[in-house]
Formats: C-alpha cells, structure tokens, sequence
C-alpha cells in the first residue's frame, strides 16, 4: 500500500489468481481510490482507476490426477510470479483466489484455496462459486464497461476448459447469472495426437446425445468430433438465447436457465476457447485441433458455426482469455461509504456471513426492530455455521436522527446475545448513514462490544463478505462480497 | 469565486425586486417579476407555496423522461440518475415546455422565500434555542450590508453573556444566512446528533442559540466573547434552484482579530439530497474532534 502525504489518493495493490480446469494464472492490479468529492464537501471516495501492471504467464493447473490439484506445484507457481512482480505477500492489500470451473468441484479445492490465502498475502480471499465467477469474467473481459458506454445490454459468456460461464450487465450493473458445463476441456486428447485421453462426465452427455460411445485410448475422426463439437456449441447458443432449453441443455445447466425478460444488445465471448471464436482456426485434422490436448479449439470454431447459422455477430472483448482472472484481480474489491464506524482493531474480518432481519423495511417500533434482530441472528448462530454474523439493511425509511436512533437501540438489544470482546457487532447499511449509525450503536454498547457499522454496500440474506482493514487515513474500507445479489433471486428491498 | 459572486449579485438582484414588489423599497420595476409570480401560483405573499394546503396549482413533476421516442431511453434514464439538473424535458419550439417553465419558476420562488422568510419561532422553541440579533436591523438591511451580519448587537451581545456557558470546547451556533428553510429541514437532524457525538466524546459543549441576519463571520464574535476553543455555525447557504435548502457548517479554532477566512474549515451541501442531515453531524463530530487536537482550522489544518 502506497502512502502520501496527499490524504485524497491512495493506491492498494490486488492480486487476482485463478486456478482453472486447464489453465492457472495470476494477474497483479494497482487500484487507485481517490477522493473525489470538491474540498468543502464531506468526502466521497471513489476507486478510479484499475491498472493491471503484473499479468502471469499462462501455466496448465497442476493435477496429480484428474481428481486432484497439486497443491504444491500451484503454490511454486505464485511464488514465481511474485518474484517476477516484484512482489512479496506482505505487499498485497488485497484480490481473491478463485478456484473456477471443474476444478472447483473437485474435492481438495476447498484445501488448495485455503493454502493459497495465506499464502498470498493479509487480505487476499478465497472463493469460488459459479455465479461470481460469471460476474467477474464479465467485468474483466469488458462487458461490464461496454454495457455501461453503450447503457445497454450486454451478455457475456467466458467458455473455459470445463464450464461457460454466463454473466449479463446492463448499464455497468450484473442482472443475471448463468452457468453451463461445457468447455473445451471436457474432453482430452494426447497433445498433437488423436488418441482420446480423458472423457469428464459432462461430456458423456453429449457423446450420449450423439450416439457415440467413445473410451479412453479410442482415436475418433474429425468429422466425429465435430459434431460433438457442435452440438456443445448448441448448447451454449441455446443458453443465452431461449429460456425454454432441451434436455440436455437443462442438464448441462448447473443454475436455473436466464430468465432472458429484457433484449440482449450485444454478445460477448471470453476464456481460452473465445481467441478460437475471433480468430480465423479451421480445423483441418485431428493432430491439429488437439495443441493444448483437449478440443478447446474445435470448441471454438464450433461457436463460430453456430453464431454464423444463428445470425448472431459477436461484440470483441477486451480480454479473453485472462478476462477471469483480471476480474478476480482487479474488480472483486469494493470499497464502503466514505463516512463509516469502524473500530480498527477488530478488522479485518473474513467469511461474515450476512442476514437481513427485516423482510419488508425497518419496522415501526423499537421493539419489533429486536424481535426481528434477535431472530435472525439465532436463525444463523444456533446452526453453528457461522463465527460472524452482519446484519443487513436498506436503513431507516427516512435517515432522520430519531429514526436512526430508534434502529440503534432496536439492533443493540435484539444482538445483546452475540455481540463479545472478539464478535463485534456489524450493520452493513445500503443509505449513507453508517456515521451516524454507528454513533449511536457505539454510545448504547458502551464497553460491551465493538462496532463495524458501513454503508453504501448491497448485500442480502446469505451472502458471504470480507471487510478490510481502513485505508484513506480510517476513512473506508474495501469489501469483497463473495456472492451476489441479484434482481431476480435476491430482491431483497427492504 | 467569480461565478459565486455573480451568482450572489444576481440573487441580491432578485431580492431587491422581491422587495420592491412587496412595497418594502421606493422604487424597482415590478413588472418583470409578476409574470413569475403569477405562473407559480399567486398565495398570501408572507406564506411559501408549499406550505398552502388549498394552492389549487400542483407544482408539475420533473423526475419524468419528456422526449417523444428517444433514441436511446435507457441513456437518459442514467442521466437523469445521475443529476437532479432539468435534463430529458424536451422542448416547445426553441423553448421549455410549459411544466418545465412551471417548475423553473417554482423553484425560483422557493429560492427566494427561503432568504426572505424567518426561521419560525416554534421552530426555535421546539430546538430549545434563544434568538439574538445581529447589527443588522432587518432583511434589507441585512442584504445590503454584510458586515452588519458579522456582528452581535449589543442587546445580542449581552445575552449571549448572560445565558451561555462560558470557555466551552465546543460553541454551536446556529445561522439563518441565506436560507432559513434549510435551517428548519436539518438542524433538527444535525444538532442531536452533533451534540451526542461530541458529549460521548467527553468535549465540553456550550450553550447552543440562534442569530437571526447572521453570516459566516458573526461566530468570530462568539468566540471571543464566550471564550470557546472552537465555533461551529450551522448556517443557511446560498438558496439555488435544485434545493433551497442546503446548510454549510463552518468551524474555526479559536478566533481573534487575526482570523482570516482561510482559517475556517467548511462543509457544504448538508441536506437530504447531498450529505443527509443526521450523517453530518456525526462526520463534524470526527473534524471537530481533529481540529482540538490539532488546535488548528481550515488551511492550517491540512498543512
């Protein structure tokens, strides 16, 4: 973390590492937070910039199997790329460790990213989840900031090695999520050679569909694997074209279908398969299609066909590739409101778990505010799963003090239970009254218990978050929400 | 500040009007302001518009997308988000449409009444807060005449010594200026919440009153003369014509003669549509607190 002598800049550097079904890398971003609000306001920061000034090479995820990561080659890998950025653990402020695609589902993933957060320095999180990582692919490949140019709707889909991940955005914001198991390599084949070396699951339902019933070691032609190819990009174009799929498309599908109410402007294509889909490959043999040892790029030029067929022109993406992990890097941190409550001893604090006690908006008396605090938070406590608890909430209907106050006292009672030396009380409030918010919660608690009270952050029922530690002299801090509200599940609008 | 001072000048402007209109001056030309004044709706001239609970006339809605077909509706939809400015509101001819005029004109006129309107005496009364007056002896005068808003009367003078708690750490003012409305809209909301921040804190606070034709400098006076480490004025800025009612707070650290402008630390745009009442009082309990520490305000602060 960079510090000036000028209290209205600041620049924090993310790390973002992605360790995929066929692919690992790394990117390093130096993010810029700024004040930017003119002298005589009271202060708004804003992350400004976003550079990326670290991209990793390109390595293959280490398997010891097709099961298992090495966890050990994984850890050599960021360690070499921290070399090569010049970077110790010790500098990185924060980012995220995203285990993505098929081999997020394989059972030692939960162990490699949590190896990996200490690993890669004091506030770098570990997550996965397919819904987050089709946000984040989408805001690094650039359809986030296109859709937000155009004030349009633009849906992108990073085709990786074992899943598409679908994420669409309109004006800058994600308002839907999707998720397909299909990628180029579901299916491996011995590099520059035509033998079959490994059939996935997902890709039996699709040699099934087409009535093929290959083994490891058969050496299928070309036209064979074409039409596997194709019938995967199908698939995919049936995804984000209609909500009403086939079978088999609803199988594939590992979250409910897009809803699709709304039109789609433009479409975008990012993840390794994606460079097949722009670029001019023509699949000529069995030998050449199979380079990286999978049908990666057979898979590409599948799309193409199919998007040619469907009259479906393609938007270009910024990134393609690497549009994960940059997004991991540089657009998985937010920061909070700029006038917060924050007891700085007792941040940071990762994995909260998040509850919305009030269904319909703070309720009218102080009393039913505690009835409904104290009931979400047992709801979350007596299952044991949680260590920190924040409370979630639109705010008062209007931010008058008494108001304010009223929710204070209602909240410090109905969390009396939970709150200890070392489990503070934390509000996450959507309106701009954290200050004040916690002020009061401050003066009630007295020396019962610390407060993490911010604002400015969309968070509901059962999302996870990790709050940093201050920066902008105490003023914010970043906030890594590791799954997501959206429109359509999660309306929660109290 | 050039654009500030042609902005005040062109206010003084519209008030002297106002008050030749209102047969407060000899002379002006009333005729350029009946139009609008008329349009807004013609009410008992003492009462503001929106305080008429039988105004026939509605003030007409801005909030909407006026453009017949646009070519892109969700762009405007983001403009109009992201600024309270008359935008998207289309056109008659080469002029405003006729709601949009409605609305300017309305606007204009809660600009005006919130200069020439008094902070009611319920409202002081309610805020537990004593008027005194400044050298200035009313409205006109008050305009006409900026530095007799920068010092207490002489009767102001003595009851301030006689009702305030001497040598407090904090002294809170609170300022008509050129809004009284927007004292009405916030002082509720950031006094309690000041005052509370700043007793938790352990600080010493005054005796809080009101200064009724009062500007920035009149805390000077108070400083001085109660002996405070540091003055806040909550105090009515400058009605424009998106909000009529947004507050400054100004602070200084311990002034004398020496004080310059330079030296007072200034928050703006308190209001429900900028920083909401209730969070500023709580973020000027942090500044303040800054500021005893650093004994120090405004540019000497952020050296």
């Amino acid at each position: 973390m960079s510090k000036t002598n000028d209290t209205n800049y600041q620049t924090v550097i993310s790390v973002g590492i992605d360790i995929g079904t066929t692919t690992t890398q790394i990117v390093v971003s130096r993010i810029t937070i700024r004040n930017t609000a003119p002298g005589s306001s009271v202060p708004r920061m804003e992350i400004t910039d976003k550079e990326v000034v670290h991209r990793s090479k390109i390595y293959f995820t280490p398997l010891r199997d097709h099961q298992i990561i090495d966890a050990d080659a994984v850890a050599q890998i960021v360690l070499r790329e921290y070399r090569e950025a010049g970077l110790t653990p010790e500098q990185v402020d924060t980012g995220a460790v995203i285990v993505t695609g098929e081999t997020a589902k394989k059972e030692n993933a939960k162990n490699i990213v949590e190896s990996m957060a200490g690993l890669a320095g004091d506030f770098v999180v570990a997550t996965a989840g397919v819904n987050l990582e089709s946000v984040l692919a989408g805001k690094g490949s650039g359809a986030a900031a296109h859709s937000r140019e155009k004030h349009s709707v633009t849906l992108n889909i990073d085709i990786g090695g074992g899943t598409s991940n679908i994420g669409v955005f309109k004006n800058g914001q994600v308002i839907e999520t999707a998720c397909l198991n299909i990628g180029g390599h579901l299916i491996e084949v011995e590099r520059q050679g035509d033998r079959i070396t490994y059939i996935s699951e997902p890709a039996r339902a699709i040699l099934r569909e087409c009535g093929l019933s290959w083994q490891t070691g058969d050496m299928p032609g070309l036209d064979e694997l074409k039409s596997v190819a194709r019938l995967m990009a199908k698939c995919i174009i049936e995804t984000i074209t209609t909500e009403n799929v086939s079978s088999i498309t609803g199988e594939l599908l590992m979250t409910p279908p897009l809803r699709l109410d709304y039109r789609v402007d433009s479409i975008m294509f990012s993840g390794g398969v994606a460079d097949f889909i722009y670029g001019d490959f023509r699949p000529v043999s069995v030998s050449q299609v199979s380079e990286y040892g999978d049908i990666g790029p057979l898979l590409g030029w599948a799309v193409k066909e199919e998007l040619s067929a469907a009259g479906i022109v393609p938007e270009k993406p910024g990134e393609t590739i690497r549009a994960t992990v940059i997004g991991a890097g540089a657009h998985s941190v937010d920061i909070s409101g700029s006038t917060i409550t924050v007891d700085k001893a007792v941040l940071p604090i990762r994995n909260v778990t998040v509850v919305s006690p009030f269904v319909k908006g703070v309720p009218e008396s102080p009393g039913e505010i505690t009835t409904a605090v104290h009931r979400a938070a047992q709801r979350i406590i007596s299952d044991g799963s949680a260590q920190f608890v924040a409370f979630a909430m639109a705010g008062p209907a209007e931010v008058s003090f008494a108001a304010v106050q009223e929710l204070a006292q209602g909240i410090a009672q109905g969390a009396a239970d939970f709150i200890s030396r070392d489990k503070p009380l934390i509000v996450v409030v959507e309106k701009d009254c954290a200050k004040i918010l916690g002020q009061c919660l401050k003066i009630i608690l007295g020396d019962k218990g610390e407060v993490v009270c911010i604002d400015q952050i969309v968070v509901g029922e059962g999302d996870y978050i990790d709050i940093g530690k201050p920066i902008m002299g105490g003023r914010v801090v970043p906030v890594v929400v590791k799954t997501l509200v959206f429109e359509n599940t999660g309306a929660r609008k109290d | 500040m050039a654009a500030e001072s042609q902005m005040e000048q062109l206010i003084v402007e519209n008030v002297m009007k106002e008050l030749a209109k209102r047969g407060l001056m000899g002379n002006g030309s009333p005729n350029q302001v009946e139009m609008p004044e008329k349009a807004a709706g013609a009410q008992p001239k003492t009462e503001p518009y929106r305080e008429s609970g039988d105004d026939p006339l509605t003030i007409p809605d801005i909030t909407g997308i006026w453009v017949p077909n646009p070519e892109n509706l969700e762009a405007i939809k983001v403009m109009k988000q992201a600024t309270p400015a008359r935008i998207g509101l289309y056109r008659a001819g080469t002029r405003p449409k006729t709601g949009a005029m409605l609305k300017f004109m309305a606007d204009h006129a809660q600009a005006m009444d919130a200069v020439f309107l008094d902070v009611s005496e319920e409202f002081l009364q309610k805020m537990n807060l004593f008027l005194v007056d400044t050298m200035a002896q009313d409205k006109e005068e008050f305009l006409k005449r900026p530095e007799l808003g920068r010092k207490l009367s002489r009767e102001g003078e003595k009851m301030i010594k006689e009702k305030c708690e001497k040598n407090p750490q904090v002294q809170i003012l609170v300022v008509d200026g050129l809004s009284s409305s927007s004292i009405e809209a916030n002082v509720p909301d950031v006094l309690p919440a000041l005052t509370q921040g700043l007793t938790a804190a352990g600080i010493k606070v005054g005796t809080p009153f009101f200064i009724k034709n009062g500007r920035v400098g009149v805390q000077d006076h108070v400083g001085k003369l109660l002996n405070a480490e540091v003055v806040v004025s909550l105090i009515g800025e400058r009605p424009g014509l998106v909000t009529a009612d947004s507050m400054s707070a100004y602070i200084i650290y311990s002034p004398d003669e020496n004080t310059v402008e330079a030296d007072r630390t200034v928050f703006s745009n308190i209001h429900q549509g900028g920083t909401p009442p209730a969070e500023a009082g709580a973020h000027l309990v942090d500044v303040i607190k800054r500021i005893l520490q650093a004994k120090a305000s405004g540019m000497k602060l952020n050296q």
